[in-house]
């Protein structure tokens, strides 16, 4: 299980400074802030035949794939799925599957967006921000203007949901999309504001997911 | 009531039973342990725990960057970009992505395209601009060269064959994935490619081979020009120096690849023997008379590809990753219409008196042959007697004239241009005495090639010049007319496929309004057996390549000529148009 929840705050200092994983983050403030960012996008594929596939890709600010890794299927047995009830899928994809595919990582990301809820359990294992992107019309009705942020509470009302057990939200604004990082760690949102500004507007963060999608397809049939 | 008396007085008596020693016997006591132990029950421990979970990582690093910011071949820079129109990032809703062609095997390599971001993008991040925004197929048609070392793009005349090759060059030149292309293409469309190269690739540096033998082979030996053009005739001559001299080439481009569909030709011969990395064709009709013209284009694409008896569904499964072919109904929806209307037309009296008389002998002369009788002897026939449907040799009278004089008035009147196609250099000329009120233009084999763009550029920017004369020849392929609305077929060809990649200069994208077009048809004559002919096999034609099946034979059998006046073949089963 998670060796620390995220409601729970770990201060940055605390990070092991000979972490082979640290990213960029703690140079962003310096001289390195002004480097065009490479992203790290995460997600997980559900099959009913095999089961959850994980697929991350690290991009260079054009776009073009650095690094993609692709997980085995993970299929949890009928006991893990009574057991773990609603915990299962945020334990199995973020900290299972999500921390597997960040370990290897080569070319740590500025940051790693994602559009699974409960990816966000791999920034307790990471020194890299990871953004929820949200679709606009999911989350407009309840946010606040943009540019103003927010905090909310995503506990699951029922064991279905596919929102990440116990885990605050900080919602914000940048360009055309919404996003979310984890309470826990609020500061993200200035790094992501921040890389996403260098991107430039022209970078799709959604449209990465579908070469994923792909990726692992063809992978799937060798 | 009765009174019941009962004596209630019971004797009782001692009697010995032995049992009195038993009393006092001592009892004897014994220990039985019955088993209380209750057995451990088994545990099932479910693991819980991490577990590795295998991962497949693909590190890309610098490899196949087709992102880069600057064309890696020639030592121009990117210039003169910028008043065109640039692609909005992912042209908001069209997403093409690259896709492994099949014979792309390693894992690793496949998604290498699949993890590439849409070509809009690609597009969009290297600032890569365009004179007009492409239509979506025509993507997909960059997407499909893009990723092929062989591969025959075969659409539809007028869809963008040439802009989609150029396009592909581009993105592979700014890829390094090409620093030396070869284009062969027939001779007078050299100039049309070297226009278009300016118009959608203009940082591309574009060398013609021409000249005399010593400038050639200079031209030929110049690294540093990374897309070469040269015409047929020149290749198939310079290909011993190009084998001598071990000049090979990333890219091979075949256009109007028809031209190497006789595997026996010097011209197949010559194109097959250069050293290339890549091959592409480009044709509109990759089948013209039967399977062999396919065949023989793919023995320069991909050799061996095609092997043993070619039955239609082989042939299509053979030829289906190397192949794209899209007509105009099934991608552009907002083409204007092509109208066709067939003039049909009686033969003046002295035109009928003329053609009776030469029908009569040539039939008479062929049947005197007897044995001896060729198709060659049919075709002369043939010939004449369309002649005489043109024109009474006589009188010169032509009913076709003076057709095309009345449509000529309201073509001209509404002050749009027409092109009027035909079989023989001599007919358009003497069409040009008689339409000069529209000061006509000709463009044909007997115009040099130096001329022959001063008349297109006349023609379509001078308003004077409102009818083009053209031999199908000349004008069938690689041409861009599409500011004519009117197409005349004054008389017709033995093909369809080529009558259509005539007709088709006019009706290609950029055109205004709806194509007219007007096939002369004279009653009761050879003109009018042969079109019966024609349009059973277009019909063929379009159901067939509709469907990616049998590939028929297009041009005339020799059973088919003979059949026009009633003469047996004496050899049947052979193409002869």
């Amino acid at each position: 299980m998670a060796s620390r929840p995220l409601v729970r705050r770990k201060p940055r200092d605390s990070l092991p400074a000979d972490d082979p994983q640290l990213c960029r983050l703690n140079t962003m403030t310096s001289s390195r802030s002004k480097l065009l960012p490479d992203i790290g996008f995460m997600t997980v594929v559900e099959s009913t035949e095999h089961g959850f596939f994980g697929g991350y890709l690290v991009l260079n600010h054009t776009g073009r794939p650095l690094e993609f890794h692709c997980t085995a299927p993970v299929r949890p047995n009928r006991a893990q799925e009574i057991l773990y009830g609603p915990t299962l899928k945020p334990y199995l994809i973020g900290e299972q599957i999500g921390q597997t595919l960040w370990s290897q990582t080569k070319n740590p990301p500025s940051v790693i967006c994602t559009d699974m809820p409960e990816i966000l359990h791999v920034r307790q294992f990471s020194k890299c921000p990871i953004a929820l992107l949200k679709t606009n019309s999911t989350a407009a009705a309840a946010e606040p203007p943009s540019s103003v942020s927010s905090s909310s509470r995503l506990d699951p009302p029922h064991p279905d949901t596919n929102a990440p057990m116990g885990i605050s939200l900080c919602t914000f604004h940048t360009g055309d999309y919404t996003l979310s990082v984890a309470e826990s760690y609020r500061e993200d949102e200035a790094v992501v504001q921040e890389q996403y500004r260098l991107l430039g507007d022209g970078f799709d963060l959604f449209e990465p997911f579908d070469r994923i999608h792909h990726a692992i397809q063809e992978a799937q049939q060798q | 009531m009765r009174n019941l008396t009962v004596d209630l007085e019971l004797r009782a008596s001692l009697v010995a039973t032995g049992w009195q020693t038993a009393l006092f016997r001592k009892p004897s006591i014994s220990l039985s342990s019955p088993a209380v132990q209750i057995s451990i029950p088994d545990v099932v421990s479910i693991p819980f725990g991490s577990h590795s979970i295998p991962v497949r990582s693909f590190d890309f690093g610098d490899e196949g960057d087709v992102s880069s910011t600057a064309p890696r071949t020639g030592k121009r820079k990117l210039s003169g970009l910028a008043t065109k129109t640039p692609l909005p990032p992912q042209a908001r809703g069209n997403s093409t992505r690259l896709q492994a062609p099949h014979d792309v095997i390693k894992l690793k390599d496949r998604l290498f395209y699949a993890l590439q971001p849409p070509l809009e993008t690609i597009f969009s991040s290297k600032s890569l601009e365009f004179p007009f925004p492409p239509f979506p197929y025509q993507m997909e048609g960059v997407a499909f060269l893009f990723t092929r070392q062989a591969a025959m793009l075969a659409d539809e005349m007028g869809l963008g064959k040439t802009m989609q090759a150029i396009t592909s060059i581009r993105l592979m030149a700014y890829s390094g994935d090409l620093k030396n292309v070869l284009l062969i293409c027939p001779k007078p469309l050299v100039t049309n490619w070297q226009r278009e190269f300016q118009l959608w690739a203009p940082e591309l540096p574009v060398t013609i081979i021409e000249g005399n033998g010593r400038k050639r082979e200079w031209l030929w030996s110049m690294p540093e020009q990374p897309i070469k053009i040269a015409n047929y005739e020149l290749v198939v001559r310079d290909a011993p120096f190009l084998k001598e001299n071990d000049l090979e080439f990333d890219l091979v481009v075949l256009d109007e690849a028809q031209r190497i569909k006789n595997r026996s030709s010097a011209t197949n011969r010559a194109v097959r023997s250069i050293q290339r990395k890549r091959s592409w064709s480009l044709t509109g009709t990759p089948i013209e008379n039967s399977a062999d013209d396919l065949f023989n284009i793919f023995e320069f694409l991909r050799p061996g590809v095609l092997r043993g008896e070619l039955t239609p569904r082989r042939l299509r499964l053979a030829t289906q990753d190397y192949l794209l072919r899209r007509t105009k109904d099934q991608v552009l929806d907002e083409l204007p219409p092509k109208l066709f209307r067939d003039a049909q037309l009686s033969l003046s009296s002295a035109q009928h008196q003329s053609y009776t008389l030469a029908e009569k002998e040539g039939v008479v002369r062929l049947a005197g042959l007897g044995g001896e009788v060729t198709v060659q002897h049919v075709f002369e026939l043939v010939l004449r007697l369309k002649q005489i449907c043109n024109f009474d040799p006589a009188t010169e009278e032509s009913p076709k004239l003076d057709r095309l004089q009345a449509d000529l008035e309201e073509v001209a009147a509404s002050g749009a241009k027409a092109i009027v196609f035909s079989q023989w250099v001599r007919t358009l000329r003497r069409l040009k005495k008689r339409l000069h009120a529209y000061h006509p233009l000709e463009y044909h084999g007997k115009i040099p090639h130096r001329d022959r763009d001063k008349v297109l550029t006349a023609f379509r920017d001078n308003s004077e010049h409102q009818v083009l004369l053209m031999t199908y020849g000349a004008g069938s392929v690689g041409l861009n007319l599409q500011f004519a609305n009117y197409v005349f077929l004054f008389d017709r060809w033995w093909n369809p496929a080529v009558e259509d990649q005539a007709i088709n200069r006019a009706h290609r994208i950029g055109v205004a309004g709806p194509v007219t077009v007007t096939r002369f048809i004279t009653l009761g004559t050879i003109e009018e057996r042969i079109d019966e002919i024609l349009q059973q096999k277009r019909e063929l034609f379009e159901t067939v390549l509709a469907d990616r099946e049998s590939p028929p034979s297009l041009g005339l059998s020799q059973d088919e000529i003979f059949g026009l006046f009633s003469l047996p073949n004496p050899i049947s089963g052979q193409h002869a148009a």
